[in-house]
């Protein structure tokens, strides 16, 4: 075994140590100019889970802004007069109030004392206050209306701008990225969630290969889905609002285009498309409507009837157009009845769609990056809290109302009072620990949002935080959504997708992936005005689609048209590129669609770019010199125009060169670098680019189950249940993404020394041969810590749980302490009492006196330890605490030290998984004429089908890297930049150090002494333990607990359970005619039971003890009364039938 | 049934000897015998190391059963090994270990009461055996050692204790075998190599050209071959540099010189290295092995005779017979 030490509590800062180490890592090939050091640079300013940071700091810094801005007023129905404004809302500090007395907090408190971690939401009030005519204008500042969850490391979080130290002293690790919630003491994430995106006209099949157009429209007041259809080459609307499709110029003449002309004009007057029109013209005739009423008149018949609307007919008249004035593509707005816009919208919808027809790739790709929105924990919980406060609004109106109708009130009326503080609290929390996003209001009904986060190792939490959950149910059996998108390049790992169900349409971003949020739309829309977008107001149908203009359309509004389309984006990219406008707006000319689309809404992915003039890259040799030495950052490359951000629709703009030298003079950007295409959970693979591809998704899938360290506050912290690793090291073999996420400091695996050969025949099917020696120095050795909880309850009569001392010379009690708790460090077993309570037999009742609770009589339920028999836990810390209702709340944490055994689960970096097949002695093992002796033997079978060449790499660069004492890298795609160490150079050092170039070493047999026949690949390869181990799985049962019910065995191995002979087995025994064995193990092993059977009636009778005779309790005598076996399953069932008025009669014969 | 007798007399040079490293010669006799030795090297010569960990404070990072585990993998010096007994056939202490014959003691007492971070290290466990002691690698005789900082040689670390951490502990030391657990293995490199017969084809090698001769000598990633500045002739500088790898062979090969080189491993000589943890000299460990060696055969002679093998090797005569 190689032993690197990972030096995992070192306090120096990632960035800067990694900056150090680009110096002397020799780079077998140096490109023009090394842009490496523009990515730990950017981690530094955007950390790994930036995306959900923005979000939330959007949210709190503007979002709760804008929403109650939007509502911010809550006047009195009875008294008009009366209102309460809020004129603004900030987040407070965290805090928690305890005794009346806020105190500030921190997470790690928040953790072990299962509180939420959150901060008051602080309003600006001004309110009429008065009674009996005399009014006054009161202000209230800092009224707390409710207390917001603080996501970690975000702007309102204590931790945020901490250093290391710091941070150390807050009890948090330095490296944990935040972007989760601590709720109730669980640590909670917002998966991103993936949505089509709104508001976007999309051209689709349907499933009966119909074209339609789509937008789903999203605005603050509405939501809907409006459908374009085309069927049997007529045109119609699809809408919720109408009982039936509406035929689409029905549509537009209730719009107030009546002439047939203008809508042929506004599509186009492509003769082609005037034809495809024509058959939708005449249906539109045939129902005879020609004019807006008669539309207006035929829409209102077709409009669904809600059953409970109650209002007038006169109201209902004008319901048909005001379902087109809001719901039919809203996020259209109508001003002053100006339909104009809409009826463009509509047009170009249909124009789309007959271009779809006439031309298949004109058709949208559902699946394609460009068309989605990723839905961040900001936005999810804007939502909420929007609804929250409406209601929390409503409510406080209702009160009021209800006390201002009152005639005879004696106080003053006072609006602040009222402002209920626990609605919003209760549901912000309620819906991040349950995960349910029931959002009436928004017709928004979702499960699963939240999660607990995994903290199985460091990885898994960070792969968890980057985890985007999918928007289609996973049953589903569609491949399209499933499918590698060719979009998905530099923004969503192609390798990290789960296997089975989920399998991609879970994905996960990449380690460059920028998630936008909003972004103010009215100043952008007045300067596409400036730039020369003619406004659709002033254009003419005809004039709208003339060949030499393209559309300018802006977060899916039409806006108008410009005649030279890549001039206007040109200009607008170089004002992005100066930073007077976002750097995330988004401009792309859409050649095929005439159009140039700007986009600047939240949720779109993007990634940084360096640009590159004709081919020729912006960044030079002294920026990066200047970045080395600390005088620029990474946003001076953004603001300096080196560096932008492109989404997926403006790359299809771009052209991008990998590498500077692959640019030519049409190259307009060029790739930071290319393994940022994986994410962060791929970039530990060495050489993935090796491998074959399923093999890297197998590895992600796996290493969030390897054991190591969590954090650098692990130890402190009171998780259900930790897996760590005694000695975990950093990989010989790393990749930059390693380095660049902190797995060199948290690493989860050990360097173990493996001969590829086979070796004792207990190496089949991926099982791996462990030297005895490498276990007892410690290779593989686990601690597994597991929280027990108990709390302390006080009841309703006033008594409360005691503990007691122990008893002294009593086996059971030796773990405990004077206190009655188990003492920390104490050797704890299966049996033992770590809690010696009593609880008062009388819990119920008034309260009590404490005199008379001195003489409440207790029963024990003293707390029993169940561990595995025969193994021995160690009680590793006590936590007292107090919970929600101030009860004292004990938390155990009990340790158990493992080394590995027979069965237990290892895996390398590629996807190879195997168990522990033997552990034999180390003279045993083959050696070297160095000595070198083999940690683990793999069986070379493991190769040929699964295609890793990078395990092989793998092993030749951590030979080469122990030689020479030099770190090897192997980072995705990096051989030609220099991230990567070619097997050329690997070979040659390992020449340089006396091994064979090929890595085979020259062995011998450890039994016999003679050399082996073969040379054996031996080398180092980072394996890591998963958390599957047998000691958790195995489980065996002679006789043990039964159902109460149907007196079978119970189930499962945490209960003891019985091995089931299935449906299978049974056939297997039937087949094998073992009439006996299937006997005793289905009747006899199982629910035997004696029954006493009437040959009279046929019914089950019973044994009168008294008696001593058999008896039928329907004949009422026990003549004819036999005593037969049947399996206790049958009996109930017989009685069961019986209960439902059916009598099953047993007719028995003599066998 | 009268059998030949087959009994040869290996010999033994050694080639060089250091505390911790021995290089030896084994001639004139074969694998079996060769890798007998080092297998009782690495797993039956006996040394003394912790064994129990009774732990009174704690309070550092590590947990105890890390402590217990990192002592115990602590090399002690055991030249009394040999003569100690194994704590579970001594009759002094009813097996429970704790008597004199089969135990040593140690004990444990630090506390950071600084700022700066204390190093808990082998050298602080103090030792009821003047003989028994953690293994001191600050040799003084060594001073060439490159790697010997005053500071930093301090000893094995244990734990690191910051401000108001303590560890207290009581540890027992008993005699044990490294087939048990690896901490009692006396050896850290023991491995042995058939010596090499390097024959060159001179008349074969003559047809080379100096460029490819020196071609040739690099093919080898160990330097085997040099060529002679004065005659320009392939000499074997050092036989044993090389590793069995045919590098050179596949290259004559290649070169079309089949023949050229006939390497031949000598069945019947070896050449051991032996590297000890430091628990017993490299020498030592060497005797011991083949001590332990000729009792295990001679359990194997008397095996007939169980009962008067039990009274001879105790435990090892059952183990022998595969008890």
């Amino acid at each position: 075994m190689v032993v690197v030490q990972a030096d995992s509590l070192s306090e120096e800062n990632v960035v800067d140590h990694l900056i150090d180490k680009q110096k002397h890592a020799a780079a077998p090939v140096k490109s023009a100019v090394d842009k490496f050091q523009l990515l730990p640079e950017f981690l530094k300013v955007r950390g790994l889970v930036k995306q959900h940071l923005d979000s939330f700091n959007y949210f709190i810094n503007i979002g709760i802004k804008k929403i109650v801005r939007a509502n911010d007023r809550i006047v009195s129905t009875v008294d008009p007069s009366l209102y309460l404004r809020f004129t603004d809302v900030k987040i407070g500090k965290p805090s928690m109030v305890v005794d009346a007395i806020s105190e500030q907090i921190t997470p790690h408190m928040c953790r072990l004392s299962d509180t939420t971690y959150a901060a008051p939401i602080w309003v600006n009030i001004e309110y009429i206050s008065g009674s009996h005519g005399r009014k006054e204008k009161m202000i209230k500042n800092d009224v707390v209306i409710g207390r917001m969850p603080i996501m970690l490391r975000s702007c309102c979080c204590v931790l945020s701008g901490k250093n290391e130290a710091e941070l150390a002293r807050l009890g948090e690790c330095p490296l944990d990225p935040g972007g989760y919630f601590v709720v109730k003491g669980t640590e909670k994430v917002i998966l991103i969630q993936e949505q089509l995106s709104k508001n976007r006209i999309i051209i689709d099949n349907d499933k009966k290969g119909n074209i339609n157009a789509s937008v789903t429209s999203s605005t603050e007041a509405t939501k809907s889905k409006t459908v374009i259809l085309m069927e049997k080459e007529k045109m119609y609307l699809c809408l919720n609002q109408f009982a039936k499709k509406i035929p689409i110029m029905v549509v537009m003449k209730a719009m107030g285009m009546e002439s047939d002309q203008e809508v042929v004009q506004m599509v186009g007057r492509d003769p082609r498309y005037s034809a495809l029109l024509l058959p939708s013209i005449e249906e539109c005739a045939s129902h005879g409507v020609y004019t807006r009423e008669q539309a207006l008149e035929y829409l209102e018949a077709m409009v669904k009837r809600s059953t409970y609307s109650s209002s007038s007919t006169e109201k209902q008249e004008n319901r048909a157009l005001a379902i087109l004035r809001d719901v039919f593509i809203a996020n259209v707005p109508v001003r002053k009845n100006n339909f104009r816009p809409k009826c463009i919208y509509v047009a170009v919808m249909l124009r789309r769609m007959m271009e779809a027809l006439l031309n298949k790739d004109a058709m949208d790709d559902k699946d394609y990056v460009g068309n989605k929105r990723l839905e961040l924990s900001g936005q999810l919980i804007s939502l909420l809290f929007e609804d929250l406060f409406k209601t929390m609004i409503t409510e406080v109106q209702k009160i009021a109302d209800a006390l201002l109708v009152k005639q005879n009130r004696s106080s003053r009326f006072d609006f602040s009072q009222y402002i209920v503080r626990d609605s919003i609290t209760n549901g912000l929390e309620r819906a991040l620990s349950t995960g349910n996003w029931d959002v009436k209001r928004f017709r928004m009904n979702r499960k699963g949002v939240t999660q607990v986060l995994v903290r199985l190792s460091y990885m898994a939490s960070l792969g968890h935080m980057t985890r985007i959950s999918p928007q289609f149910e996973k049953s589903r059996k569609v491949s399209g959504p499933r499918a590698l998108q060719p979009s998905q390049w530099g923004m969503l790992c192609p390798c990290d997708t789960p296997e089975g169900e989920a399998c991609g349409l879970v994905k996960n971003l990449a380690l460059m992936t920028h998630v936008t949020t909003d972004e103010e739309e009215s100043p952008l829309i007045s300067l596409c005005k400036c730039l020369g977008v003619e406004d659709l107001e002033l254009l003419s149908g005809e004039e709208l689609h003339t060949p030499n203009s393209f559309l300018v359309i802006f977060n899916g509004l039409i806006l108008g048209k410009h005649r030279r389309p890549h001039q206007f984006a040109n200009a607008m990219r170089k004002l992005r590129r100066a930073g007077k406008i976002g750097e995330f707006v988004s401009v792309f000319v859409n050649e095929k669609q005439r159009a140039v689309y700007i986009a600047s809404d939240g949720g779109r992915v993007c990634r940084p770019l360096v640009i590159a003039d004709k081919g020729v890259s912006r960044i030079k040799e002294h920026h990066m010199r200047e970045l080395m030495d600390g005088a620029r950052t990474f946003d001076d490359f953004l603001h300096e125009g080196l560096i932008e951000y492109l989404d997926v629709n403006e790359e299809n703009n771009a052209l991008i060169a990998l590498y500077e030298w692959e640019a030519t003079p049409e190259t307009t950007h060029i790739e930071i670098e290319p393994f940022t295409i994986l994410g962060v959970v791929a970039g530990l693979i060495p050489y993935p680019h090796h491998n074959q591809s399923p093999r890297n998704t197998y590895q992600c899938a796996m290493g969030k189950q390897a054991m190591g360290n969590i954090a650098y506050n692990q130890l402190g912290r009171m998780d259900s249940l930790l897996y760590l690793l005694v000695y975990p090291q950093r990989p010989l073999l790393t990749t930059r993404t390693i380095e660049l996420v902190g797995y060199d400091k948290l690493g989860a695996g050990q360097n173990a020394t493996v001969a590829v050969m086979s070796y004792s025949g207990y190496d089949i099917e991926d099982a791996i041969v462990m030297n005895k020696a490498s276990l007892d120095r410690g290779f593989g050795r686990c601690i597994v810590l597991k929280k027990y909880t108990c709390t302390n309850q006080k009841y309703e009569n006033g008594a409360s749980d005691r503990i007691l001392r122990p008893r002294k010379n009593e086996e059971r009690e030796r773990v405990l302490d004077d206190d009655g708790l188990a003492a920390p460090g104490e050797i704890i077993r299966h049996g033992d009492i770590y809690i010696n309570k009593e609880s008062p037999i009388e819990t119920r009742g008034p309260l009590k006196s404490a005199a008379a609770l001195a003489d409440v009589k207790y029963r024990p339920c003293a707390q029993i330890f169940k561990g595995t028999e025969g193994e021995s836990c160690v009680v590793d810390r006590v936590a007292l605490c107090s919970d929600k209702n101030n009860n004292l709340c004990i938390k155990y944490k009990i340790r158990h030290t493992r080394r590995p055994e027979v069965g237990d689960k290892f895996s390398s970096r590629h996807g190879q998984k195997g168990v522990c097949g033997t552990i034999i002695q180390q003279e045993d093992f083959p050696f070297s004429e160095r000595g070198i002796c083999p940690d683990l033997i793999m069986n070379p079978h493991g190769f040929p089908s699964r295609m890793t060449v990078g395990k092989m790499i793998e092993l030749l660069g951590g030979k080469a890297g122990v030689s020479c004492g030099r770190f090897h890298y192997g980072s995705a795609f990096g051989e030609p930049s220099g991230h990567a160490d070619r097997v050329e150079a690997i070979s040659e050092t390992l020449v340089k150090h006396g091994f064979s170039y090929n890595g085979k070493d020259f062995i011998y047999s450890g039994i016999t002494g003679c050399p082996l026949q073969a040379y054996i690949f031996m080398g180092p390869i980072y394996y890591q333990k998963l958390k599957h181990m047998v000691l958790d799985k195995m489980h065996a049962r002679g006789s043990g607990p039964r159902v109460m019910l149907t007196r079978q065995p119970t189930d499962g191995r945490a209960r003891n359970g019985g091995l089931r002979v299935g449906e299978m087995e049974k056939d297997c025994l039937v087949a094998y005619g073992t009439s006996m064995l299937l006997y005793e193990r289905l009747m006899v092993s199982s629910d035997q039971f004696e029954a006493q059977v009437c040959r009279a009636c046929g019914l089950l009778g019973y044994y009168n003890q008294k008696l001593k005779a058999a008896m039928c309790t329907t004949c009422k005598n026990g003549d004819k009364v036999s005593t037969m076996k049947l399996p206790y399953a049958c009996k109930l069932l017989i009685q069961e039938l019986q209960s439902m008025n059916i009598v099953p009669r047993l007719r028995l014969a003599e066998a | 049934m009268e059998s030949v007798s087959y009994q040869r007399f290996p010999k033994i040079k050694i080639r060089e000897m250091k505390d911790d490293y021995l290089k030896f010669e084994l001639r004139e006799t074969d694998a079996s015998m060769a890798n007998a030795l080092r297998r009782v090297m690495i797993a039956e010569v006996p040394t003394i190391a912790i064994d129990l960990v009774e732990i009174e404070v704690n309070s550092s990072v590590l947990n105890d059963e890390f402590i217990a585990h990192r002592l115990g993998l602590i090399p002690l010096t055991s030249e009394r090994a040999m003569g100690m007994r194994f704590s579970r056939d001594c009759d002094a202490c009813d097996g429970d270990g704790q008597c004199e014959y089969c135990s040593v003691e140690f004990h444990l007492r630090a506390k950071c009461i600084t700022d700066q971070t204390l190093d808990v290290t082998s050298k602080d466990l103090y030792s009821s055996d003047h003989a028994v002691t953690p293994v001191d690698f600050s040799d003084p005789s060594d001073d060439n050692d490159p790697f010997e900082h005053t500071e930093t040689q301090r000893g094995i670390i244990i734990v690191k204790l910051r401000r108001g951490q303590e560890l207290r502990l009581r540890a027992i030391a008993r005699k044990g075998i490294g087939k048990d657990h690896a901490k009692w293995s006396p050896a850290a490199t023991v491995t042995f190599m058939y010596e090499p017969e390097i024959h060159i084809n001179e008349d074969l090698m003559e047809t080379l050209t100096l460029e490819e001769k020196l071609s040739w000598i690099e093919s080898s990633p160990t330097k085997v071959f040099d060529i002679d500045k004065v005659t320009q002739q392939v000499v074997v500088v050092d036989p044993e540099a090389y590793t069995y790898d045919d590098e050179v062979i596949k290259k004559a090969e290649a070169m079309g010189k089949r023949g050229l080189i006939d390497i031949r491993a000598k069945e019947d000589s070896f050449i051991f290295t032996v590297e000890s943890t430091g628990a017993i000299k490299a020498s030592q460990l060497v005797l011991n092995a083949i001590e332990i060696l000729k009792q295990k055969l001679d359990a194997v002679r008397l095996s007939d005779d169980t009962v008067e093998a039990d009274d001879q090797f105790g435990e090892l005569g059952v183990h022998m017979r595969g008890g």
